[in-house]
């Protein structure tokens, strides 16, 4: 099946995520669709998926004009969509949830378990998706998971598969995994459109690249003729640095140690399980590991937000096991949260209010309690110049911002002070190459200055990019800790469980 | 009515307006301000709803006007219009008479005003002039008062339905005080309103307490406290030494004239009952303002109100932001049970603090927790609570209009502006999304 996109426009209110966008996926062809997050690739797909209705446009499949007024529609034209969120029912089987909603009946009302559990069977041989169709979806892995919503798109029989950031939750073994099944189906004549911002992959497994700036295709190539570099270039319209330039580390006295940290997370499961690390002052401690496997829950403990079973902490040589958030602020600890808008911003406040959120009672934006409305509002406009957030001035609603920006706010306030320790977890989530390009640099600014860094990230790129030493954590432990001149093959066994030793050994192969 | 309701915002706006675009697109831009979804338009078209839902009560409840209704069926073909027309003239004649009251009795009498101008040296004139606008205002004082205790919870995400109790705590505290000690005017005053704000507030500040360190839902807390305070003051009232001896009918102590808060328009006739508890009530609007926006501890209440995860990673202890913000919430409405008590009432009974407590979250939610909006708000109240007074005591004709209109027009004014997606949807206003994001923040954007 052939699809053609022509000139897709579409608006919202004066917002144009769409310009006059147009694309072709050939039959049994891998196609990229590559840009930066707010480049306009998900709203076009999910105009294609009957979501969002254009407002100028045709979409033909098979040289027809068609109309897809809803996700139904789409399905029924033999288009599936792999959301980045699973759409998936965690209580349910396999069997059941790739059903949903087509269920197989005899007679209705009764559900036909058998049916649907050969059905399955069938189609996932057919593919080579190997599932177990009796498991339920909330003990099976994320991968696993994922595999099941593709089936869910085959089993409706879809043509073309979209897949929206797939390799976001996987790790490099998974994600290698998908690119397999992404190539037997289009073996099988089936096409596959492909969106990320992760060039690696782009290049691993693609047959034609479409890139899109700023609601446009800027232009269309293939892995052969492009490289990382021109691929940066053409996603966001200038010359980028994709490596972090920094001096190897001077490193000083230790600022951090933690020794047998055990934390649990908010079920009362054990999060954290034996955690022991080190961070000196002048290096970054990069924690690498797929996501939910206790990150979270160590860097809450180190930064007080949530207390530990047992273990303890030394911050400069002190005892800190029990320090709460505010005390461990103001000991020199800079936290830069995972969650930026649950944990780092009060969306409806200004830009200036929330860059003194954790310094707000301090002078001098407060004096005998009262705050010091220009000292704050100063204060705003100095960072927003030096930190380079784009907003009409400091009393705009920080809700308003780019997800960039809002996340420059968080680090412009936290880099803004004095630290002894700085800790970012996922500090480029969802950041545009130029904003992720800048907050690098700012860390790294911030280890020279003396600091202990500690970043946690699922992205390993950024892993290897930013540390000085790796950690890398698998269910609440530490496996180990290599230097990032470390295979990402070897990065990636020791994420999916393998220790240092067994990696090195080359034990974990079989 | 409708544009009598707020004029202040809406004037004020359409002067922004003026300065900002003096250009041919002036007018365009001052309707488009009329078709946007923003506070004035908002609250306006809830009173017209409101005001339309008491029309079609009248009619529907009044068995004279109901059968005006059914009597065009049985007119002949040639008298069905005019005797339409006649139907719908009377029936507009009646609600007309009824809201004529209602303002009345709530703003001015036109007539007698112009009568007090006539002679500007008659006392009992101008008297019977500023009667309404006195009324207005002595219901409108606790109300400012509480709603502006009550919109501080909200701001925190605290929702303090505990009004009741702490009326009357206050309230309790401060007739105490007022009739056990022996001190002049200056003196006592003060200690009855430090007295009041106690009362409220340590009751309020249990329930704090309680939500902040063993997670016991403020709303579950204060509402059970109401159930004890009141059944409290059933219990003083007949027992020393809040209870006036030798009375067994369930009141407290008469407070001196000592303790008493003096009227304000006593000069003109001491029968206008509004009295400096307004003052204090105006001056606590701009302080809880001042607090809010200017305070470092104002801005942790919203900080914690907005974000309470963002709260803690900035090291925002949010247990003490939580009873510190019930404690100046009940502080408040406790000293909205000392000014109606020592302003109005004059001593307690068990019905003293009225509908008081629940009137003044529905204020609060009126005014979008602004200190201003509370103000506007609770003399909107007023209004209705004076004029539906004046409109049960002269319904025209044989009517039976009574108070219990005035509540319901006033419920519905509520409900609309409380759900602004309806008003929105109805009136096909347009929404820029900054409105109903607002109402979700709580606050103004």
């Amino acid at each position: 099946m052939k699809l053609e996109l022509r000139g897709i426009t579409k608006r919202f209110g004066s917002l144009v995520a769409n310009k006059d966008v147009s694309l072709t996926v050939e039959p049994g062809e891998i196609l990229c669709l590559l840009g930066e997050n707010g480049a306009g690739k998900s709203t076009l797909m999910n105009v294609l998926f009957g979501m969002l209705t254009p407002d100028e446009g045709q979409i033909l499949i098979d040289d027809q004009p068609v109309v897809i007024k809803d996700p139904r529609d789409a399905v029924s034209m033999g288009i599936g969509m792999v959301h980045q969120h699973f759409m998936l029912v965690p209580v349910f089987t396999v069997a059941e949830n790739v059903v949903l909603g087509f269920e197989p009946m005899r007679p209705w009302p009764i559900l036909d378990r058998k049916g649907a559990d050969e059905e399955i069977r069938r189609v996932s041989a057919e593919f080579g998706l190997e599932v177990d169709p009796a498991a339920t979806i909330e003990d099976i892995p994320i991968g696993m998971q994922q595999r099941v919503e593709i089936l869910k798109a085959l089993d409706r029989d879809a043509k073309i598969l979209i897949l929206d950031e797939p390799t976001a939750v996987l790790t490099p073994q998974e994600a290698e995994a998908l690119f397999a099944i992404m190539r037997s189906l289009t073996a099988q004549g089936k096409s596959v459109v492909f969106i990320t911002h992760k060039l690696k992959e782009v290049l691993a497994v693609a047959d034609r690249i479409t890139v899109m700036r700023l609601g446009e295709v800027v232009g269309t190539t293939t892995p052969a003729e492009s490289d990382e570099e021109s691929l940066a270039t053409m996603m966001v319209g200038r010359d980028v640095n994709l490596v972090v330039e920094k001096q190897p580390a001077e490193v000083g006295k230790v600022v951090l140690r933690a020794e047998h940290l055990f934390a649990e997370d908010d079920r009362g499961l054990t999060a954290v399980n034996d955690v022991s690390l080190e961070v000196a002052s002048g290096e970054i401690l990069a924690v690498a590991g797929v996501q939910g496997n206790g990150q979270t829950e160590l860097v809450d403990v180190l930064t007080g937000m949530r207390g530990s079973t047992s273990g303890r902490i030394e911050l400069d040589g002190v005892d800190v096991s029990s320090a709460n958030a505010r005390a461990m602020l103001d000991r020199g600890v800079g936290h830069v949260p995972e969650d930026r808008q649950r944990h780092g911003l009060v969306l409806p406040m200004s830009i200036a209010d929330n860059l003194v959120l954790d310094i707000q009672h301090k002078p001098p934006f407060s004096r005998f309690g009262l705050r010091n409305v220009k000292a704050i509002r100063d204060n705003g406009e100095r960072q927003i110049e030096s930190f380079d957030i784009r907003a009409q001035d400091g009393e705009v609603s920080v809700g308003t911002l780019s997800g960039g920006n809002q996340q420059k706010v968080i680090v412009a306030r936290e880099l803004s002070r004095e630290l002894r320790l700085l800790i970012c977890s996922q500090p480029t989530r969802g950041l545009d190459v130029g904003s992720i390009e800048y907050v690098h640099r700012q860390i790294v600014r911030m280890r020279d200055a003396g600091a202990a860094v500690i970043i946690v990230s699922s992205e390993l790129d950024e892993v290897m990019a930013l540390g000085d030493r790796i950690a890398v954590m698998f269910d609440g432990r530490i496996t180990g800790v290599v230097p990032p001149t470390t295979s990402r093959e070897m990065i990636g066994l020791m994420m999916a469980g393998a220790t240092l030793e067994e990696v090195a050994s080359g034990a974990h192969h079989g | 009515m409708a544009d009598l309701a707020l004029p202040a915002p809406a004037t004020a706006r359409d002067a922004a307006v003026d300065r900002a675009d003096k250009g041919p697109g002036r007018m365009r831009r001052i309707a488009a301000h009329l078709t946007e979804a923003n506070v004035v338009v908002v609250t306006a078209l809830s009173f017209f709803v409101g005001l339309c839902f008491g029309a079609l009560l009248i009619i529907v409840t009044t068995p004279a006007l109901l059968h005006l209704w059914g009597s065009i069926f049985s007119q002949s073909i040639g008298n069905f219009f005019p005797h339409l027309w006649y139907v719908i003239r009377f029936n507009a004649a009646a609600i007309w008479g009824n809201y004529l009251q209602l303002f009345t009795g709530s703003i001015f009498d036109p007539r007698s005003v112009w009568a007090a101008i006539q002679h500007p040296g008659n006392k009992s004139l101008w008297a019977s002039a500023l009667a309404p606008m006195s009324e207005t205002l002595t219901y409108a004082t606790p109300l400012i008062l509480a709603g502006l205790g009550i919109s501080i919870g909200f701001r925190t995400s605290l929702f303090n339905i505990g009004g009741a109790g702490q009326i009357i705590a206050g309230a309790i505290m401060a007739t105490w005080v007022a009739t056990s000690v022996s001190l002049p005017l200056y003196a006592l005053l003060p200690l009855e309103m430090a007295a009041g704000i106690l009362g409220g507030l340590v009751v309020a500040g249990f329930a704090g307490v309680l939500k902040a360190y063993s997670g016991a839902h403020e709303v579950i807390t204060t509402m059970m406290l109401n159930k004890i305070m009141y059944y409290l003051l059933i219990y003083l009232l007949i027992h020393p030494p809040i209870q006036q001896p030798g009375s067994s009918d369930g009141r407290s102590k008469q407070i001196p004239a000592a303790g008493t808060l003096p009227h304000l328009l006593n000069w003109i006739s001491p029968a206008l009952r509004v009295n400096w508890g307004l003052v204090i009530a105006l001056c606590a609007a701009v302080l809880v303002w001042w607090f809010m926006e200017r305070g470092t501890a104002g801005f942790r209440f919203r900080v914690v109100g907005a974000n309470p995860d963002a709260a803690r990673t900035a090291g925002i202890n949010s247990k003490h932001i939580i009873v510190l913000a019930l404690c100046v919430s009940g502080a408040l409405v406790g000293l909205a049970g000392m000014t109606q008590v020592s302003g109005v009432n004059g001593y307690m009974d068990s019905t003293f603090g009225g509908t008081i407590g629940f009137d003044a979250i529905t204020v609060a939610l009126l005014a979008r927790n602004k200190p201003i909006g509370v103000v506007l708000g609770a003399i909107l109240f007023g209004a209705l609570v004076a004029g539906g007074h004046q409109m049960q005591a002269f319904a025209p004709g044989n009517l039976p209009i009574d108070y219990s209109l005035a509540q319901v027009i006033q419920a519905v004014i509520v409900f609309c502006v409380a759900t602004p997606a309806l008003i929105i949807e109805v009136f096909r206003l347009k929404d820029a999304g900054a409105f109903t994001s607002a109402v979700k923040t709580q606050g103004w954007a």
